[in-house]
């Protein structure tokens, strides 16, 4: 799965999933996750709006709502997504940061 | 209502029912700015731009992709329809008619906006042709309420019709538009001009609602007896490309003509030569800005049409 299938919800995308690494989230502990970790902030419409697509494209799942807020976990074929572009962000980091000591 | 409620709102049914409870509770800790508010705007407008009818919501496979390539041509075909009116409205009954016969160039770049015309009429219709058949034929075996807004065009054109007749009307029983042109008959026409271009833009989007909503991908047609399949999106792509380079085409053709027309007449540029007598100056500006965009919309959607084959 490509993310970049996203269009301009392809970075929120990986923000989100990335959020749900380590668990579980509803919409407003991805916004603060993310806001700490990033320091972007998605704005609501943009998270639901990569939401639907990664929930759609079977890269999360939902969760059973609780008090009108619905937790959303990452699905195996998500844990495959993230790690092929975090490896492939982890690549691009590493040559960039190479070429840099060399330059 | 509160404001949350109406932002909601604003999302398609299906999505709301699927996201409307957990949006708005997210809404309620953080809808802190009016940049919020935006972001909530375009993620509606994306929402009802992309929507599938079924509850398999935004499935990002090549067919979507492509119909939403096609759908940008096709609004910027009608874009471009509205700017051509223009480029008419600024040839019609203008000095710049003779001047073709003696300025070569005017008149290349006037006959190409007439080839470019056609060939992109032609590409549009052929291209669209078993798409539109196929969205009609649905519309008398299913009982969907959007498909009412295919009406939308028809009831654009109604529209138009009577302001005409009422300006007409008015022609008659009034003096209001007998020259030389008052500001009241200037905000008349430029009441006729937003009509058209309101209508296009409704019928436009009503039929990208529509065809968005249509979950089709193969159509078999009774063809000579027989029962031809054809995948209406890829069988559109094509004439896509013709619709978009001849775009292309009338656009730079249209620059020739303006450059050329008005170095031979630059005192017109401070009159109202305009379409339906508009300043020269502000119609030019608006005919161009809106081509480039239609042109640029049209190859945007050449480019992700090409990038879902290439992905397929």
């Amino acid at each position: 799965m490509n993310l970049a299938d996203f269009g301009r919800f392809s970075d929120p995308a990986l923000l989100i999933l990335s959020s749900l690494a380590d668990g579980s989230k509803h919409g407003y502990a991805m916004m603060s996750d993310i806001e700490t970790i990033t320091g972007v902030r998605l704005g609501p419409g943009t998270l639901y709006g990569a939401l639907a697509r990664l929930e759609a494209s079977g890269l999360i799942k939902a969760l059973p709502s609780k008090d009108r807020r619905r937790p959303y976990q990452l699905t195996a074929k998500g844990i495959g997504a993230l790690r092929e572009q975090l490896a492939l962000l982890q690549k691009l980091a590493s040559t960039g940061l190479k070429r840099l000591a060399s330059a | 209502m509160n404001v949350r409620g109406w932002l909601v709102q604003l999302y398609p049914r299906s999505w709301r029912e699927r996201y409307g409870e957990e949006f708005n509770a997210l809404l309620e800790e953080c809808l802190h700015t009016p940049l919020d508010m935006v972001d909530i705007l375009f993620g509606a407008l994306d929402a009802h731009l992309e929507l599938s009818h079924e509850m398999n919501w935004r499935s990002m496979n090549m067919n979507n992709k492509l119909r939403t390539s096609i759908l940008m041509v096709f609004a910027a075909y009608i874009a471009f329809i509205v700017a051509g009116m223009s480029i008419y409205g600024f040839a019609d009954d203008s000095p710049f008619i003779p001047m073709m016969k003696t300025n070569l160039l005017l008149s290349i770049s006037w006959r190409t906006i007439q080839a470019g015309a056609v060939m992109a009429l032609a590409a549009i219709v052929i291209g669209g042709a078993p798409l539109a058949w196929t969205v009609i034929r649905r519309v008398f075996t299913s009982q969907r309420k959007d498909l009412q807004l295919l009406l939308v065009p028809g009831y654009a054109f109604l529209a138009l019709v009577l302001y005409f007749g009422t300006m007409v009307y008015l022609s008659f029983t009034t003096a209001i538009l007998n020259p030389p042109a008052t500001s009241t008959a200037h905000g008349l026409m430029w009441g006729l001009i937003s009509v058209f271009i309101l209508g296009a833009l409704a019928s436009t989007v009503a039929v990208w609602k529509v065809v968005s909503n249509t979950d089709v991908e193969q159509e078999a047609f009774p063809i000579l007896g027989k029962d031809i399949k054809i995948k209406v999106y890829e069988f559109a792509f094509t004439p896509a490309i013709v619709a978009t380079i001849s775009m292309i085409g009338m656009f730079i053709a249209s620059i020739i003509w303006f450059w050329q027309a008005f170095s031979a007449r630059p005192d017109l540029l401070a009159t109202h030569q305009g379409p339906m007598m508009t300043d020269t100056r502000v119609a030019l500006t608006l005919t161009l800005i809106l081509m480039a965009g239609a042109v640029v919309t049209s190859c945007s959607g050449l480019i992700r049409g090409r990038s879902s084959q290439k992905t397929a």
